[in-house]
């Protein structure tokens, strides 16, 4: 059976691209609907290492990103407080750092309009006693932690609150063309298994690494190359705040602190398929080498997980803009009427988290144009509906908001202090979501235990509440503790080995979940 | 410090050799890091649940189930001395009451309604072998976020060890006296040795209890007074009641190690917890002394044996370093069960990884083998889960290994004393 749904704006992808157009398009008063192939923020964006720029890593070779960088910065600053912890950064010249990079930074930072203040090695030290003692030069930037999570459902949720249709699990399997125009997509209901065939005035791809995949089929092409980068997290703060080292950038030279955990970050290859990143030993052990750079013993932490993202990298010989091989970090929006003779389709591609915003507005500016009308975008102005009135996120708040309900409300997962209400509530707002993608929401089984104790809370506490029939609990269970496994067998070792054999003890041994009728 | 015989680890396989070593006229002591692994363990003996088709009676199955696996624990002591074991253990616990038998397994209940093989149970859990079916009313605590009945009842009605009669099992939850709150285990625990309480539970469930002829509760059935709680239970309600244990704590399991620290203390052995060993000294072929924490001192203690009973990865008795080797922190000794390069872990996090089965090897008496193949030493011994071949979890086989090493190592201990003073 096949439901019809129209709409005048088809999304395709719902990471903060897709979901910044959506909440840009729905602003400006359009009919959106934004598709998905997995829950929101599952690709790119829910894969990075959580760092707002302040623009200093590009402020050297990359000015005009640098540039957008700094100005969205400070957009994102007043209208996604919710999702971000203002952090800070230091960009720091370490013995192995070319000295002469850190007067081409000040000049760049300069020329990019990055606020950016040199600060004494002691002040350094004294913010952030961990640091390199033999650090030779601090520059002190507006770099920040951004909750991609936070970001992408403030957007979704803003969108659907002007109308917006918001369909995560439901891949694109066709565009629907007429003649020269692409007019609309066909959809899979992964929940439900039905399809879904959506008319629209304009299709958006914004399916970032993956959008070459999307224009394709409606036989157009967008030569976005996807380059994998790896991320290892460690168990606690290491600092509080962001910490780059100062030079030209490379492997494992950041290390971004992440609600209670520590990210280092991260590589860059080419490949092929943006499915296909697993990262490798050889890339977990360059990251643990690399952070011993930043804090010495880095390489002797606990690392709870690795995982890698796909960055939608446009070489500017895609665009057409010659024959220069350089990749740059800004975004492009092409319209396949001008490029291809194809009408009704927009591609976004290139860009990163932090000028979300503004490729937002450059594609929906894109698609007015393709529609024939002019609206404003006013998503600079419009704070995120969890971001209205409100500072940016502290690490402290979420301690004293639990502590606030204690007495009669459960905890589910002690790591990331996740209680019964949050659980329930969350579900509420995810019908059918499973574990994992509530863990998106709560951070359950993010922490030190890797769902080791919540994961059988939570399938149990909502089977009771009739969110899971029986097999679907089961089912859900045994594949959100597969899920996690995914990402630690790569960095087991020392305590975090013994913390995984004690979940095993406890899915094998206690629940015998491999045992469980299905 | 000076003891004839020191035991390293006070989980079951530590404590088994403890308390025999006592029995047999030793100085003993017990040290360990930190309060053991019993406070993990459900308080069930498993000893062999799984080869991998599920094991009707264990006592049967043993003899192939040792032949496919050569390098298994079990050789150490043999089916005798296992038998032996069991024997011994039923006995020294006594106050808890376990029962059973290497003939048959139970099938009792997992806190999420699988059936998981058990060889034997104490008294609190007698009646919830269901391997022959039943008719039970599933009991759970509103509130009490590691015991969710409906989803246990829900599995269980479909669990089945083997073509068996069917389960059926019904849920409901009762109101805790006051909020249940966010109340752990341990709490309620506590809570139910007040008779008031108990009256009060038992008051909601007596008009539920239909035709259930057997009532499963978390299992929060008391701590030192815990035959009182699930005698006056039953009494009250008129039929068996039984836990079904779940997430650590766990309060069968920490019966089980009071239990036991009780009977060593008894036989004159010392228990020294939170004291980790950080060196030891040999001369020759023989282990002279540790040196231990104590009080973050360091303190030596001289022994005539020594038993290693460390325990695998999960309690710190082998470590993996980020390079990848693999390393027993005590004395050093070789780790065996993983090739050079061999990857350690597969993509199925169910399935057996190649790191589940590495561990000590021993010789035929259960001395761990040294770097030049023989015993490391002469007068060192090693029990339970720090030993290679085994994959306790899935094949349900933990404790039987760990008590019939356990005791294995100390009657090795007693006989070559006894040989000495011959």
């Amino acid at each position: 059976m096949t439901e019809a749904l129209e709409c005048q704006l088809l999304v395709i992808g719902g990471g903060s691209t897709g979901a910044g157009v959506a909440w840009d398009a729905a602003l400006r008063g359009f009919q959106v609907i934004l598709a998905d192939r997995g829950d929101l923020a599952t690709g790119t964006t829910g894969r990075f290492h959580g760092l707002l720029h302040s623009g200093g890593r590009y402020a050297v070779r990359d000015t005009s990103s640098a540039r957008e960088c700094a100005r969205e910065n400070e957009i994102l600053r007043r209208v996604a407080t919710e999702s971000i912890e203002d952090t800070g950064g230091l960009f720091v010249s370490t013995p192995q750092d070319d000295p002469e990079y850190a007067d081409r930074f000040l000049a760049g930072c300069g020329e990019a309009g990055i606020a950016v203040e040199e600060i004494s090695p002691g002040e350094a030290l004294r913010r952030e006693p961990r640091l390199n003692p033999k650090v030779r030069r601090v520059f002190s930037v507006a770099d920040g932690s951004i909750d991609s999570w936070k970001l992408v459902w403030g957007c979704a949720r803003g969108a659907e609150q002007l109308g917006a249709r918001i369909l995560p699990y439901h891949p694109v399997t066709a565009l629907l063309r007429e003649g020269d125009r692409v007019v609309g997509g066909r959809l899979r209901d992964l929940r439900s298994g039905g399809d879904v065939e959506v008319r629209a005035e304009c299709v958006i791809n914004a399916a970032g690494a993956w959008s070459g995949q999307i224009a394709k089929m409606a036989g157009c092409e967008v030569g976005v190359r996807p380059g994998k980068g790896v991320m290892v997290a460690i168990n606690h703060r290491l600092a509080n705040c962001v910490v780059n080292r100062c030079n030209m950038p490379g492997d494992g030279d950041i290390v971004v602190p992440s609600h209670s955990v520590s990210v280092i970050g991260t590589t860059d290859t080419p490949v092929e398929d943006p499915d296909d990143i697993e990262p490798t030993a050889e890339e977990v052990a360059k990251m643990m080498t690399a952070g011993d750079i930043l804090f010495p013993g880095f390489s002797q932490a606990r690392a709870l997980r690795v995982w890698s993202g796909a960055r939608p990298l446009l070489p500017k010989s895609a665009v057409g803009s010659g024959d220069d091989r350089a990749v740059t970090r800004s975004h492009t929006v092409l319209r396949h009427a001008e490029r291809d003779g194809v009408a009704g389709l927009v591609s976004i591609a290139g860009g990163k988290l932090t000028t979300y915003r503004l490729m937002a507005k450059d594609t929906v500016d894109a698609a007015c144009a393709e529609l024939g009308v002019e609206r404003t975008c006013t998503t600079a102005e419009t704070p995120l509906p969890g971001s209205t009135g409100r500072n940016y996120y502290r690490l402290a708040d979420h301690q004293a908001d639990f502590e606030k309900g204690r007495a009669d409300n459960p905890i589910i997962c002690e790591c990331e202090l996740v209680s019964q209400a949050d659980v329930l509530e969350a579900a509420r707002r995810h019908p059918k979501g499973q574990i994992d993608d509530l863990r998106r929401v709560l951070r359950i089984g993010m922490g030190p235990c890797q769902g080791g104790f919540c994961a059988f809370r939570t399938a149990a506490l909502l089977h009771g509440h009739g969110e899971y029939d029986r097999a679907e609990a089961n089912a859900t269970l045994r594949a959100f503790v597969q899920e996690r496994w995914k990402g630690q067998r790569q960095v087991l070792w020392g305590q975090q080995l013994r913390q995984a054999r004690l979940d095993a003890w406890i899915f094998q041994g206690v629940l015998d979940i491999e045992h469980l009728p299905t | 410090m000076i003891t004839d015989a020191l035991v390293i680890g006070a989980g079951t396989a530590g404590l088994t050799a403890g308390i025999r070593l006592a029995h047999g006229g030793l100085r003993v002591a017990v040290v360990a890091t930190g309060e053991g692994c019993l406070p993990l363990a459900s308080g069930t003996i498993d000893v062999l649940g799984f080869a991998p088709d599920p094991v009707q009676s264990p006592l049967d199955a043993l003899p192939g189930f040792l032949h496919a696996n050569p390098e298994h624990p079990y050789r150490i002591s043999g089916l005798a001395g296992l038998e032996q074991s069991l024997a011994w253990f039923v006995k020294t616990a006594e106050p808890l009451g376990y029962a059973g038998e290497l003939t048959r397994n139970r099938w009792v209940p997992t806190v999420l309604g699988g059936l998981r093989p058990t060889a034997l149970v104490p008294r609190s859990m007698a009646a919830a072998d269901l391997g022959g079916g039943g008719k039970v009313l599933i009991a759970g605590i509103r509130g009490f976020r590691d015991f969710h009945p409906a989803l246990l009842a829900a599995n269980l009605g479909l669990a089945s060890a083997t073509p068996a009669p069917a389960i059926q099992a019904r849920a409901i939850e009762l109101d805790w006296p006051g909020s249940a709150g966010d109340m752990p285990a341990f709490r309620l625990a506590r809570r139910l040795e007040d008779p008031e309480i108990r009256r009060r539970l038992a008051d909601q469930l007596r008009s539920k209890l239909g035709d259930a002829t057997a009532v499963g509760l978390p299992a929060v059935l008391g701590r030192e007074k815990a035959a009182e709680v699930h005698a006056d239970l039953e009494h009250r309600l008129g039929r068996p009641v039984f836990e079904i244990p779940g997430l650590p704590p766990s309060l069968p399991g920490l019966r089980l190690f009071d239990c036991l620290r009780r009977a060593l203390l008894d036989a004159g052995g010392r228990l020294l917890l939170g004291s980790t060993v950080i060196s030891a000294t040999h001369h020759h072929d023989t282990v002279d002394s540790v040196t231990i924490t104590r009080a973050s001192r360091p303190v030596e203690v001289s022994a005539g044996f020594f038993v290693l009973a460390t325990g695998g990865f999960a309690t710190g008795g082998i470590l993996r370093q980020p390079d990848g080797q693999l390393r027993e922190p005590v004395f050093g000794l070789p780790v065996h069960g993983l090739a050079p390069g061999q990857e350690p872990f597969g993509d199925e996090y169910l399935a057996e990884h190649p790191l589940d089965r590495v561990g000590l090897s021993t010789d035929a008496q259960g001395r761990p083998l040294g770097a030049a193949g023989g015993p490391h030493a002469v007068n060192l011994y090693a029990a339970g889960a720090v030993l290679a071949g085994a994959v306790p979890w899935r094949e349900k086989s933990g404790e039987g290994l760990s008590l019939s090493t356990g005791w294995h190592a100390a009657e090795a201990i007693l006989g070559r004393r006894r040989e000495d003073a011959a």
